[in-house]
């Protein structure tokens, strides 16, 4: 994502912040060669969308080890999104649907344990599609608003 | 010189004491080596007894069982305070035990299910008098005093206590392999191509081949192997047992980033086959996952 991008999103979530609402902190994987190509584009596009993911770039969704979610949860991150290549468009053929295994099994687990499963999700986002990706974290954004915040940050 | 040992037992069900008893004759080896100053399953020693002995005084502290009650938390702080090396002896004592699994709950549900709503129950009261009081939730003892040594197991092998006392008596470190119950286990393994889960009672379980290529669930992969195998290489899938390795931080985690890779279904058909994941990924560790202590976190954990 470029500066500019950020810079026009960043005084508008200081002016929220000032009114107190809830600004969700976002761990969002994506992965090389779709999402975070998706991600760049939109941000060399100058498209707009909330300031609240942390970007970590990794070489493919499959190699997202399920620890490094449940962690970020464990640290406080309010939702974790995965965003990967479309089903077929793996750059390493099929990375992308090992994670879609893991990924409903995560939910699962997720629920059981009694937290909102919508906490975490998964997207599929190419290259081209900056605005798929922007849409993507807004509605994240908006869905985890809906639940509220991780409630181990409050202590 | 014969070095003093406590052995206590908190909330468990002292199956770490059988297998240490279990040793029979070979118990001969260590116990001239050993000054027992308190151990209340076998000698009828107080908590008193233990108290009233200096800090530091005890030269081995095996601890078993996790804090379910407020006298476990006294007992396993007094522990740390007379021992010099605390071991932390057993999978309910590093990851909390089956009594883990409780943390999905909060307490007031596990005592209304347990005392009030039980089909048995023919006197529903939730019992509070000369009680020393239930912890909201099980946290590992090594999260709530400095243990030294980890002797993980449900139970430990007969062996793996002999081998641990052996290494503390002779001064030698007693260090957790990295390898897991798949590196000790001795079944005929193909490349895995699974197409269906299966329950345990389902078909039978054809001996000398991998459990978990022929669909059932073994987590031989992502358990600490210092068993030698003994399920699998009775024709039964390791359940996990000895909790994750040390290099690997939740056992659930790994074994879904396992699944992911091994299993060829489709994602909801795999969910399916896993009705209670927390059960079956977390069997004797769930206090340890990071999903529980959130919910620790969230009930502010106090101890
Ligand atoms: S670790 Fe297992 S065998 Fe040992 S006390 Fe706990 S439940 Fe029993
Ligand atoms: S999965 Fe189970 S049966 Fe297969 S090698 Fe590992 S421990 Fe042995
Ligand atoms: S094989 Fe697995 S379940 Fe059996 S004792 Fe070893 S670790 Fe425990």
């Amino acid at each position: 994502m470029t500066a500019a991008s950020q810079q026009i999103t960043k005084s508008s979530k200081a002016k929220r912040k000032a009114k107190g609402e809830f600004e969700p902190r976002i761990v969002a994987f994506c992965c090389n060669w779709c999402s975070y190509a998706g991600a760049d584009l939109a941000g060399t596009s100058r498209m707009q969308m909330p300031p609240n993911a942390r970007i970590i770039r990794v070489n493919c969704t499959g190699r997202i080890n399920v620890s490094f979610i449940l962690d970020a949860l464990h640290q406080g991150a309010d939702g974790v999104l995965i965003s990967g290549c479309h089903p077929g468009d793996c750059h390493y053929t099929s990375g992308n649907l090992k994670m879609q295994g893991r990924f409903t099994l995560l939910r699962h687990l997720v629920k059981e344990a009694g937290l909102h499963p919508d906490r975490v999700h998964l997207q599929w986002a190419s290259a081209a599609e900056g605005d798929v990706f922007t849409q993507g974290i807004t509605a994240m954004v908006e869905r985890i608003k809906k639940i509220g915040p991780n409630k181990v940050k409050e202590r | 010189m014969a070095k003093r040992i406590a052995l206590a037992q908190l909330s468990s069900c002292w199956g770490c004491d059988q297998s240490l008893v279990d040793l029979h004759l070979g118990l001969l080896d260590v116990l001239p080596k050993l000054d027992i100053v308190f151990w209340p399953t076998v000698v009828d020693y107080k908590l008193a007894d233990l108290e009233a002995l200096p800090n530091r005084s005890v030269h081995i502290g095996m601890v078993e069982g996790s804090c379910r009650t407020k006298e476990d938390l006294h007992l396993l702080k007094v522990m740390r305070e007379k021992c010099k090396t605390l071991v932390a002896w057993g999978s309910c004592s590093i990851f909390g035990g089956v009594q883990g699994l409780a943390n999905q709950w909060d307490l007031k549900e596990l005592l209304e299910r347990k005392f009030i709503q039980a089909e048995t129950v023919t006197d529903p009261r939730i019992p509070d008098e000369n009680m020393p009081g239930f912890t909201e939730h099980i946290t590992p003892n090594p999260q709530i005093v400095e243990c030294d040594v980890l002797l993980p197991g449900c139970p430990p092998t007969s062996e793996n206590t002999l081998d641990a006392l052996t290494a503390l008596l002779t001064n030698k470190p007693f260090d957790l392999p990295t390898k897991t119950v798949c590196d000790q286990c001795p079944m005929e393994r193909k490349e895995k191509h699974i197409k269906k889960f299966k329950r345990n009672y389902e078909g039978n379980i054809e001996a000398g081949k991998c459990i978990l290529d022929q669909g059932y669930l073994c987590l031989g992969f992502a358990t600490m192997g210092l068993c030698g195998a003994q399920c699998p290489s009775v024709t039964t899938p390791c359940k996990g047992c000895f909790g994750p390795t040390p290099i690997m931080s939740d056992h659930g985690a790994k074994i879904i980033s396992a699944l992911g890779a091994v299993a060829e279904m489709e994602p909801e058909e795999l969910k399916g086959s896993f009705p209670d994941p927390i059960g079956s990924f977390y069997f004797t560790d769930y206090a340890a996952s990071y999903l529980s202590k959130m919910r620790g976190k969230e009930r502010g954990q106090e101890h």
